[in-house]
């Protein structure tokens, strides 16, 4: 018998066919196998002059912005998505409303070396990366115009990314806050106001006692697959110790170790698949914005979710909002931690 | 520059990229292609003993009276639900779960294998949209139902698995999350204006004429102001009916037309797009009519990917401004 699952926070239900749980190899697998030339590659080191004016760099020694010798780099989008200069222009149009994009659109550089997954950097440079994400989080909370920063990785292009195979961050600064970000607050926020306790701290003390669902628990970071997925082979990684916000994340080697083994394993056990990650976390609080709430220090955990893209959405998803899991996270908890039981 | 634009009724907000000239011919490369011919196909005509037997058919009789399917609808073979069982809501722990109950069946739209809904005749598409509403009269019935989701997934990259023309129903036993914020969102408006939102957009979309792409007497077709894919169209009915299932003879014909119409303009325009279409209805359990909400096709094309970004916010990123896609869908001869 298929199972609905409820996402405990947003109330999203989720059909898990747990009879005819598809294992990895039935999985259709779209490899990575676009190849971009290196020397065309503008990412690579060397290239610095050709690309737009770095916004900030982690350098090695002293050296001049633009230049080689650096480990990670922060470049503008070309095409962005949002504009820095202006402002919002709020206005209605008959009964329809509009605004500006103003915001920021960034580039994450995650290597000079011309490497596609994250999950093949080692810890140092990914905790460079992670120090990085941070750092720009905390520079755009300064400007008041934003509201919610939205960090967030295609890898493939079926996720989205373009066929470059160097690997990046997206980072896109918003002016309002999201509608699935608002979902996941307002999710919380009930679940506080009814117990008292952070909904997260919860899921992750029941996973924690279930052991069936776990990936991962390193240095102070949980990862598991979560009850509602919906994906296969979905995962989530949160700290374990109660925190609302990314950017004062101090942890960072933690978290860089916890993401380089779940990346791993995710890369041996689907063969390389394309996905994509996204960090949750609370929005910039403007003590003057409407709805502004005080529990949230408290109700909210930020954390990072990854979905390997290996499902297609179709008529029925974009209709219902309902999504269909055809691999039971219980099934790809296990085949995560034994790749090896996988090939026998 | 780019501008936020807020979908009136979900409160989402779509990114669409205003300046930047669209042609068709950046979307090409993502078009359906050619169907394969003598592959097995478990929708053609001969093969009815390898799909379940007929929920529903339509058949005319041929010279030497023998008859002929043109339309069938059966049981789906991989059922994403199960039909039989109880519910059984139960919690586990901090979780909630229930049995995946629900009717999910295939609309197989045609026997010609080479014809999409694009290709058939006016009167053909009709007896789709009679068999939709006959399906939704006979599973209403069924009480463990909230919901009945009709939708038609075109091409592989839009989660088609058969390339014979179909469409599927999946009755659910909860109203889906997507359909309860869009009561919401039109309750809202209806609360505050009382006034129903969708007869509002038909109101300034007839007015302004900016997005409109055709409409005949009991319908209207335009690209909405907040499109969340490039070429979205909607299909209304013009005189407010909250309820698909309520649809009379003649607007069947007059939608029939309409959507035909509209595939064959999304067709040429786009050399065969891959695309997903949706009707969004009233919840079956409500019985009288909603003043707030009103029946809708709703047509997606899949020309761009979701990446990140979408996954994360929920914004999306449309990079065809509708009042451009709709002169070109205007346009076409």
């Amino acid at each position: 018998m298929p199972q609905l699952r409820k996402d405990p926070i947003i109330g999203r239900w989720v059909i898990i066919s747990t009879e005819r749980a598809k294992r990895p190899h039935d999985l259709v697998i779209k490899k990575i196998s676009e190849q971009c030339a290196e020397k065309e590659c503008l990412f690579c080191q060397g290239h610095e002059a050709e690309t737009p004016d770095e916004i900030y760099a982690v350098r090695k020694s002293k050296t001049s912005a633009n230049t080689s010798d650096w480990d990670v780099r922060v470049l503008p989008n070309i095409n962005p998505l949002m504009q820095n200069s202006g402002d919002l222009g709020r206005r209605g149009m008959g009964i329809y409303d509009l605004m500006n994009a103003i915001g920021a659109h960034e580039l994450i550089v995650e290597t000079p070396k011309h490497i596609a997954n994250i999950a093949d950097l080692d810890i140092a440079q990914i905790n460079q990366v992670f120090k990085v994400y941070v750092q720009r989080m905390q520079e755009l909370e300064k400007d008041e115009r934003i509201k919610y920063v939205l960090i967030s990785k295609n890898y493939g292009i079926v996720a989205g990314a373009s066929p470059i195979k160097h690997s990046r961050t997206q980072l896109i600064a918003l002016p309002v806050n999201p509608k699935r970000v608002k979902e996941e607050l307002a999710g919380a926020r009930r679940y506080y106001e009814f117990r008292e306790r952070c909904i997260f701290c919860d899921m992750i003390g029941h996973e924690i006692e279930k052991q069936a669902r776990i990936v991962d628990r390193i240095d102070g970071f949980i990862a598991f697959a979560p009850y509602a997925s919906r994906f296969p082979f979905e995962v989530w990684v949160l700290p374990e110790e109660h925190s609302a916000d990314f950017f004062n994340l101090k942890n960072t080697e933690g978290l860089a170790k916890i993401m380089k083994s779940v990346m791993r394993k995710l890369s041996v056990s689907l063969q390389d698949p394309p996905y994509n990650y996204i960090i949750h976390t609370a929005p910039f609080r403007r003590m003057t914005s409407p709805g502004y709430w005080k529990t949230i220090d408290y109700d909210y955990h930020w954390h990072i979710e990854i979905m390997p893209r290996l499902t297609k959405v179709a008529g029925f998803e974009l209709g219902s909002g309902f999504y269909i899991n055809p691999t039971p996270p219980e099934i790809a908890a296990e085949f995560l931690n034994h790749p090896q039981g996988e090939k026998q | 520059m780019q501008q936020l634009r807020r979908d009136p009724i979900l409160g989402r907000w779509i990114i669409v990229q205003e300046e930047k000239q669209i042609s068709p011919d950046d979307y090409i490369e993502q078009s359906v292609g050619a169907k394969q011919l003598g592959k097995f196909c478990p929708f053609c005509v001969g093969n009815e003993d390898k799909s379940p037997p007929d929920i529903f058919v339509d058949k005319t009789p041929d010279q030497d009276n023998n008859s002929l399917w043109n339309l069938r609808v059966i049981a789906n073979k991989f059922p994403a639900l199960r039909v039989e069982g109880d519910l059984d809501r139960q919690g586990i722990g901090i979780y909630d779960q229930m049995n995946g109950i629900g009717a999910h069946e295939v609309i197989i739209e045609t026997s010609d294998h080479q014809k999409d809904i694009a290709d058939l005749s006016n009167e053909e598409v009709s007896k789709i949209i009679f068999a939709y509403k006959q399906r939704f009269l006979d599973l209403k019935q069924d009480s463990r139902f909230q919901y009945i989701l009709i939708f038609k997934n075109h091409g592989q990259s839009a989660g088609a698995s058969l390339e014979h023309s179909h469409s599927q129903l999946i009755a659910l036993p909860i109203v889906p999350k997507k359909m309860k914020e869009a009561l919401r969102g039109a309750e809202k408006y209806y609360g505050f204006k009382e006034r129903c939102v969708y007869c509002d957009i038909i109101d300034q979309e007839l007015e302004s004429g900016d997005r409109l792409i055709c409409e005949n007497k009991n319908f209207v077709a335009f690209c909405p102001f907040a499109s969340c894919t490039p070429f979205e169209i909607w299909i209304l009915p013009k005189k407010h009916v909250s309820h698909f299932y309520r649809i009379s003879e003649d607007f069947i014909c007059d939608f029939s037309a309409m959507l035909k119409d509209v595939l064959w303009r999304l067709k040429k325009i786009l050399t065969d797009p891959p695309f997903n279409f949706i009707i969004n209805t009233a919840p079956i359990q409500h019985e009288q009519e909603l003043g707030f909400y009103h029946w809708h096709m709703q047509i997606l094309p899949k020309l761009t990917r979701v990446a990140g970004f979408e996954w994360g916010t929920g914004f999306y990123i449309n990079p065809s401004p509708p009042e451009q896609t709709a002169k070109l869908l205007r346009e076409v001869v």
